[in-house]
């Protein structure tokens, strides 16, 4: 088992996540600490940042998909502004003011 | 719907319909959903999926599909054992919940 992580350093992977990607974090500060806690439970309890608005299948393989940042993260930013669990936000979803809201699940399974 | 499983109760004076939620514990959306019944004091029964163990959790998402044919997000909930909302969308949640 990996070591474990502690909020702070999730804070700084989705910090890096979004600065590689071109992304912005959410403007929504208690969607943000909420989000961070859960990245940071699944962290510690799978060894992995599993998206902790999906479920985990039990292991890396079947979740690989949805391991943060997930494959559906992209597309979900460039047609809703926000992936999933509207932890990123594009720049320009950032900029318009809007809220986040639930988006359609695009993973099929 | 499923007696081996142990809700937990949420009391609440609004009991129009029988409100029954599965939900992540790490997940941001479950838990505005979770705080949209109770600040409306809708009574409802809710599990955290991510807390049972795997193969009772497979157990019962293969049920929700086989009675729903729906595809299973979270937060997933079922209205009188007959219709779902899925996903937290607050205008869909006012409308089935509050004003049905």
């Amino acid at each position: 088992m990996n070591e474990k992580k502690t909020k702070e350093q999730t804070k700084i992977f989705t910090e890096m996540v979004a600065k590689k990607q071109g992304w912005v974090l959410t403007r929504d500060e208690s969607l943000y600490e909420d989000l961070t806690d859960g990245l940071t439970t699944n962290y510690n309890r799978y060894g992995y940042y599993m998206c902790p608005c999906r479920d985990s299948d039990g292991n890396r393989e079947a979740d690989q998909d949805v391991i943060c940042p997930c494959a559906y993260a992209a597309a979900d930013i460039a047609e809703y502004g926000h992936c999933y669990c509207s932890l990123y936000w594009s720049k320009e979803f950032a900029a318009s003011g809007k809220k986040a809201e639930a988006i359609p699940e695009r993973r099929n399974r | 719907m499923f007696d081996y499983l142990e809700y937990t109760e949420v009391e609440g004076d609004l009991r129009t319909h029988d409100i029954e939620v599965y939900a992540l514990s790490t997940c941001g959306f479950c838990k505005r959903g979770l705080a949209f019944l109770r600040e409306h004091k809708i009574a409802f029964r809710y599990i955290y999926v991510d807390l049972i163990p795997l193969e009772v959790k497979t157990r019962v998402k293969e049920a929700l599909r086989a009675k729903f044919n729906e595809h299973i997000s979270f937060p997933y909930v079922v209205i009188d054992g007959k219709s779902t909302l899925i996903g937290f969308l607050e205008p869909d949640w006012r409308k089935t919940l509050l004003e049905n």
